[in-house]
């Protein structure tokens, strides 16, 4: 059965390197994969692409139209089989980047490209519109997993996602709901206990704590997952952890977001000492 | 912003501000209107506005033209599209172009008034009064208005009138222009510019001349006091209604154009008994109206010629109707009684 996953959270903390280790790691594990980066800024795919940026769906919609577009032309194969799509969207202060994200999906479906054992969405920051909340509706991702660090505004960011999600779960034929929280840690004091505690209060579970550990940097400098820049890293085995825990997890949760004062006092608890 | 949220009947409400700023563009000659937005925007617009014109036997189309976006415009965003249209258009060499946004080219937040305002050669009118934003056709004509006067100069006044916000869709509108011309003409002023029907650009430039202006209907005493303060022009909220409301008119524009209107009003007050006495049938008449449904000028003058002709209301007497708006001056009395004759079966 497929699997469709979607990742997110606050912009930069780490949604594409997250998606593009765990397509790494769940490639590695045998699962055919499709990653779909879903933000005008284009990087999801980068590392599993070698540093490439490969066009994107709204780029050759703008050079051409989307009557003569083919599979092969938005579907690139990266490290280990993985297959890579990046929506793409207008140039930064003019137009409709949401709308773009929908045009993308129709444009996907059309052309049959939305088959994978795992396909994963990874989706801008901020739900800010109806069109970045594309992945999360009827026929997309079923699981979202928010992606936060122990930082109050990332924190913050991933609270709002649950307030799309627990609103969009409340449609009858809606089967998207909240599969975990993933910690991708900032060095922080207490970060994995602070991450947990708010995973639960929200009515999920944390399922994946990432250390911070420069083999990151490293790696997204030589243009490669940490997956393949540095199998044998401690890190490189986090990201396989990961890919396990999403294969095998069956926990879905309508989440309940907290209130601001109730998210700043829990924060604050952790942040004190 | 609006939080709460029900299903409206539409039926009683205004419609799009988009009608209400093309029934003013579309008024200007030699100018065209660009509907900034998808083809249907204009298309509707366009085939509202020919079959109320067909209707006066005016056959002309109106002049709109429309940028004719499609997603592609929507997700990359409209503003090189507009920017080609307005080109492609003032090669059709009008002395204007307006351009009205849309509901879609607001919420993406195409830049028309920065693209508008590049050197065209020509004064380009960026009205950006996208329909969802609220308010409806007479907010949009209103707003159109405004944006033209913006066009025109303070200039010393020459003693004429400038006749101000004619609705162009209504039935008599000509009618009612004239009525008012004829009137005016009883003291000796003439009409400076009607703003706007049928107007050119370098009649609007010359809006300043006049030295008052008179308002269609007190619904847009914003824009008269707009006028007032850009211009100097002191107003006159409404064309004549009713049958003391006309001799009260003359009096009112007599006095701001410091004119003498007593014989003029006297010439009329003959005029209004003569066409009176051409309608004994109707005196003694039970009718009814719904005097509810009635703007309270235009009330004033229904029971006025219930008065004048000694009818009753009666809600089992003969219905009548009562136009709205109500029609202008004597003249149009004469036509409203000719009306109630045939529907009293007098």
């Amino acid at each position: 059965m497929m699997k469709q996953i979607a990742l997110y959270g606050k912009g930069g903390i780490g949604k594409s390197t997250t998606s593009a280790n765990l397509s790494a790691a769940l490639s590695e594990q045998g699962c055919d994969i499709l990653q779909i980066g879903c933000d005008p800024k284009r990087d999801s795919t980068r590392m599993l692409m070698h540093g490439r940026l490969i066009p994107t769906v709204m780029d050759l919609v703008r050079e051409r139209g989307d009557r003569s577009l083919t599979l092969n032309e938005v579907v690139y194969e990266g490290y280990h089989g993985v297959r890579c799509v990046e929506a793409g969207g207008p140039e930064p202060g003019v137009g409709c980047a949401g709308r773009g994200i929908i045009a993308t999906f129709q444009i996907l479906e059309k052309l049959g490209a939305l088959h994978a054992d795992v396909v994963v969405y990874d989706v801008l920051g901020d739900v800010v519109c109806g069109g970045f909340a594309m992945p999360m509706r009827e026929g997309y991702a079923e699981e979202v997993y928010l992606v936060t660090s122990g930082e109050l505004m990332s924190l913050y960011a991933a609270n709002n996602i649950c307030k799309a999600i627990s609103r969009l779960s409340s449609r009858a034929r809606s089967r998207c709901r909240l599969a975990g929280v993933i910690c991708n840690a900032k060095n922080l004091p207490r970060e994995e206990e602070l991450v947990s505690e708010f995973a639960e209060k929200i009515g999920s579970t944390m399922i994946q704590f990432i250390p911070r550990d420069q083999v990151v940097q490293n790696a997204e400098l030589n243009k490669r997952t940490v997956v393949e820049y540095a199998p044998a890293s401690r890190q490189a085995e986090v990201y396989r952890s990961l890919a396990r825990q999403i294969l095998n997890n069956r926990r879905l949760d309508i989440p309940i977001p907290l209130e601001m004062d109730d998210l700043e006092a829990l924060a604050y608890g952790y942040l004190r000492e | 912003m609006i939080w709460k949220h029900w299903p409206m009947d539409i039926s009683g409400n205004e419609g799009c501000t988009l009608t209400g700023a093309l029934s003013v563009t579309t008024e200007v000659a030699n100018s065209i209107t660009l509907i900034h937005g998808p083809a249907g925007c204009a298309h509707h617009n366009v085939s509202l506005l020919q079959a109320v014109h067909l209707a006066r036997d005016r056959i002309s189309m109106p002049r709109i033209r429309s940028t004719d976006l499609k997603e592609e415009e929507i997700i990359f965003g409209g503003e090189n599209a507009l920017e080609e249209a307005i080109r492609e258009t003032t090669r059709m060499g009008p002395d204007l172009i307006c351009v009205l946004s849309t509901c879609v080219t607001g919420t993406i937040g195409d830049d028309v008034g920065g693209v508008c305002g590049g050197d065209w050669g020509i004064p380009v009118l960026a009205l950006e009064n996208a329909g969802f934003l609220g308010g409806g056709f007479y907010s949009g004509s209103l707003q159109a208005l405004i944006s033209l006067a913006g066009l025109c100069n303070p200039a010393a006044g020459n003693g004429t009138v400038n006749l101000i916000g004619e609705k162009s869709l209504e039935y008599e509108v000509e009618e009612q222009y004239l009525e008012t011309k004829r009137l005016l003409a009883l003291m000796g002023v003439g009409v400076n510019i009607r703003f706007v029907r049928h107007t050119s650009l370098p009649e609007i430039r010359r809006m300043g001349e006049a030295s008052l202006n008179v308002l269609r209907d007190p619904g847009i005493s914003a824009l008269g006091s707009h006028l007032q303060a850009r211009l100097s022009i002191p107003y006159l909220d409404s064309f004549p209604v009713g049958m003391e409301g006309t001799l009260r008119f003359l009096e009112k524009a007599g006095d701001y154009l410091d004119l003498d209107s007593s014989r003029a009003i006297k010439t009329e007050r003959t005029h209004q008994r003569k066409i009176l006495s051409k309608f004994s049938q109707l005196k003694g008449k039970r009718i009814r109206l719904d005097p509810s449904l009635l703007a309270p000028n235009d009330r004033e003058g229904a029971f006025e010629l219930l008065d004048a002709l000694d009818m009753a209301l009666d809600p089992q007497g003969f219905r009548v109707p009562v136009p709205d708006p109500f029609p202008v001056g004597t003249s149009g009395l004469l036509r409203l009684l000719h009306r109630w004759r045939r529907f009293a079966h007098a």
